[in-house]
């Protein structure tokens, strides 16, 4: 593991300390951006002067940015990079051809849509020193606006138990209409638990429902606009347990779920990105379930930018009435939530109420956060936990160490990867 | 022993000649338009008809975008078999958009780096290949070799795998790259005693 470790720094290393690319090589290096043009098929949008909603707005402050800037040909290329990947695009080329003013430039962006694409994604891959590695990886293959996906997984940091399996995904963004999009997710996982959550389980085998071997969902889900930036998500989780025990027992928890999501963007001198959402899962009996459960959570993300200076707070809240299987309790002590604390050593079960905030500060690739929260069941008493860190971040690896705020002893965590 | 350096009016004979006669012997000129001259410690070679500022990497070019062009000199024991010595160069070729008429930089890292501007296009492509030299050292005057030129255009760079949240790999893009747009020309047999004789230009490939 030190080994691992090490490869792990060194590979961060030279992520962070890498050159930047040389621009000298490009003859028109000299020259100014005098506006930004970006085209795809049927639209096209002057980003000085014109708005579109093909872009989102951080690329579009990303494009934006090098107006009137010298121009820097390998920025042009990380650019059209995330215009292929953000439009799903088979290609975006660029060209620079003579702005309207002399030792001017005009930087034109031609989107090239993607008839099919098959990929490969790597979407969590961390390490925390107390839970290990975590990960999962899909291949997808887009054909036009539908995606199919079939993907591993491994992760010991989310829930209360390490769960590994297979995922599946159908996604079609555009059912008719550009307000409404469709996804259908199966998930095959087979569950271990730690030590503290089947001690946790032994001494309140009352408590909370029982410890299972596995798990298989599916989960339907539609997506509609409502007015942008607000959507609502509809959709049903149909779940089935294969519960611990030298007995195959099966339980399901069959549910129907809603979520508001709410985006959006403020630009100016600065820019602020705000973000909120509450969802509810809602399991009855009517729907053939063994868990009779009502989840509800909401969060509030607000982002502030200035230049290299980036300050976010993330606030969030969980509540769980009736009796909810291990997977849906809420875990705090883990990569996302109050970090540097251990989720076992808080609450190995998990809780049926939480709340949380966090504060994070960026400069550059230097971070410090500030996290508490607590966790409880219904009848407990509340504690509160706090936790600082602080952590290096370039591009979307991240190295960070955290210590739990708590008299007598001081015992950091170490979590790296591709954190949130 | 330093060879006596040759005056400029005698190179310029020597270029003519050569540019005269090069035809004359499709074996050794007109199906691989390469001419090679040696200044005494270097073999130089150069070209009459050989361009490669040309096809998708000049559109690239008139894009606006830099191309990295490899330039490698190979000298071969026999009929292009055996290969015993080997120079590589390498090329960023730009095209300035605001340049009066077609115009073109070029740098290589080196060492030493170099650069150059507002060369025309046939101007560049031997700015690059006179660059180019391979040591005579260890051949013997009258022992035969043969001589390959190979010119590559480098495709665009793939995309970056790093995305906001994830790494992605496109694999359509991994798996069917853009093709090098690549030219070979050949010559031989060749002797260093035959070859044009020109001043000594200083650097060793």
């Amino acid at each position: 593991m030190k080994h691992a470790w090490l490869g792990c720094l060194c590979f961060l290393g030279s992520l962070l300390f890498a050159g930047p690319q040389d621009s000298d090589s490009n003859v028109n290096a000299r020259y100014t951006v005098e506006t930004v043009v970006v085209s795809g098929k049927g639209w096209t949008a002057n980003l000085q002067s014109d708005t579109t909603d093909k872009i989102s707005t951080g690329l579009r402050h990303q494009l934006i940015a090098i107006i009137g800037q010298k121009l820097n040909p390998p920025i042009l290329d990380t650019l059209a990079q995330n215009l292929k990947k953000e439009l799903s695009a088979r290609e975006v080329t660029h060209r620079i051809v003579r702005g309207e003013i002399p030792e001017q430039v005009r930087v034109e962006f031609e989107v090239r849509p993607a008839r099919a694409s098959v990929g490969m994604n790597v979407n969590q891959f961390l390490y925390d020193s107390r839970q290990g590695w975590s990960g999962s990886g899909e291949a997808d293959l887009t054909l036009q606006q539908h995606t199919f996906a079939l993907g591993l997984v491994s992760n010991g940091d989310w829930l209360p138990e390490r769960f590994s399996g297979i995922v599946a995904r159908y996604e079609d963004k555009s059912v008719g209409t550009d307000r409404l999009s469709f996804k259908f997710e199966a998930e095959s996982f087979h569950s271990q638990w730690n030590l503290a959550t089947v001690a946790a389980m032994t001494a309140n085998p009352q408590d909370v429902p029982g410890l299972y071997r596995s798990r298989l969902a599916f989960q339907p889900a539609a997506t509609i606009v409502l007015a942008k930036p607000l959507t609502l998500t509809l959709g049903a989780r149909v779940e089935r347990f294969e519960n611990e025990g030298p007995a195959s027992e099966f339980e399901s928890a069959n549910a129907l779920t809603a979520t508001l999501h709410y985006h959006q963007s403020f630009e100016g001198a600065n820019q602020q990105d705000l973000d909120a959402d509450c969802s509810l899962h809602a399991s009855s009996r009517l729907l053939n379930s063994d868990y009779v459960y009502s989840l509800r959570s909401g969060g509030v993300r607000y982002q502030f930018r200035n230049g290299k200076h980036i300050v976010t707070d993330n606030a969030w809240a969980g509540f769980i009435s009736g009796r909810a299987p291990l997977s849906d309790r809420f875990v705090l002590g883990n990569t996302y939530y109050l970090r540097g604390w251990n989720k076992y050593e808080i609450d190995p079960l998990g809780g049926n109420r939480a709340v949380h905030n966090s504060v994070e500060y960026h400069y550059g690739a230097f971070q410090a956060f500030y996290d508490c929260g607590a966790i409880w069941d219904e009848g407990e008493p509340i504690v509160a936990r706090h936790s600082v860190g602080l952590g290096v971040r370039e591009s979307i690896f991240s190295l960070a160490v955290a210590v739990p705020m708590r008299s007598g002893r001081m015992e950091p965590i170490f979590m790296m990867g591709i954190l949130p | 022993m330093p060879e006596p350096s040759r005056g400029l009016q005698i190179s310029r004979r020597c270029w003519l000649l050569a540019s005269l006669v090069a035809p004359l012997f499709p074996a050794r000129g007109a199906a691989d338009p390469l001419i090679v001259t040696f200044d005494g410690d270097n073999l130089h070679v150069s070209s009459l008809g050989l361009h490669f500022l040309q096809g998708k990497s000049l559109s690239r070019l008139k894009g606006g975008s830099t191309v990295e062009y490899v330039v490698t000199v190979s000298l071969f024991r026999d009929q292009f078999v055996t290969q015993f010595k080997r120079a590589e160069g390498h090329f960023l070729v730009s095209y300035d958009v605001w340049g009066a008429g077609d115009v073109f930089a070029v740098s290589t890292p080196g060492p030493p780096p170099r650069k150059a501007a507002n060369l025309s296009q046939s101007a560049t492509e031997t700015w690059c290949l006179e660059s180019m030299s391979v040591a005579s050292v260890g051949i013997a005057p009258d022992r035969q070799f043969w001589l390959q030129l190979d010119l590559r255009a480098l495709p665009p760079k793939l995309s970056s795998v790093l995305g906001e949240s994830k790494i992605s790999v496109d694999l359509i893009e991994v798996l069917t790259p853009g093709a090098e747009e690549r030219q070979t020309s050949r010559t031989g047999p060749l002797r260093l005693v035959d070859l044009v004789r020109t001043p000594r230009k200083g650097r060793a490939g």
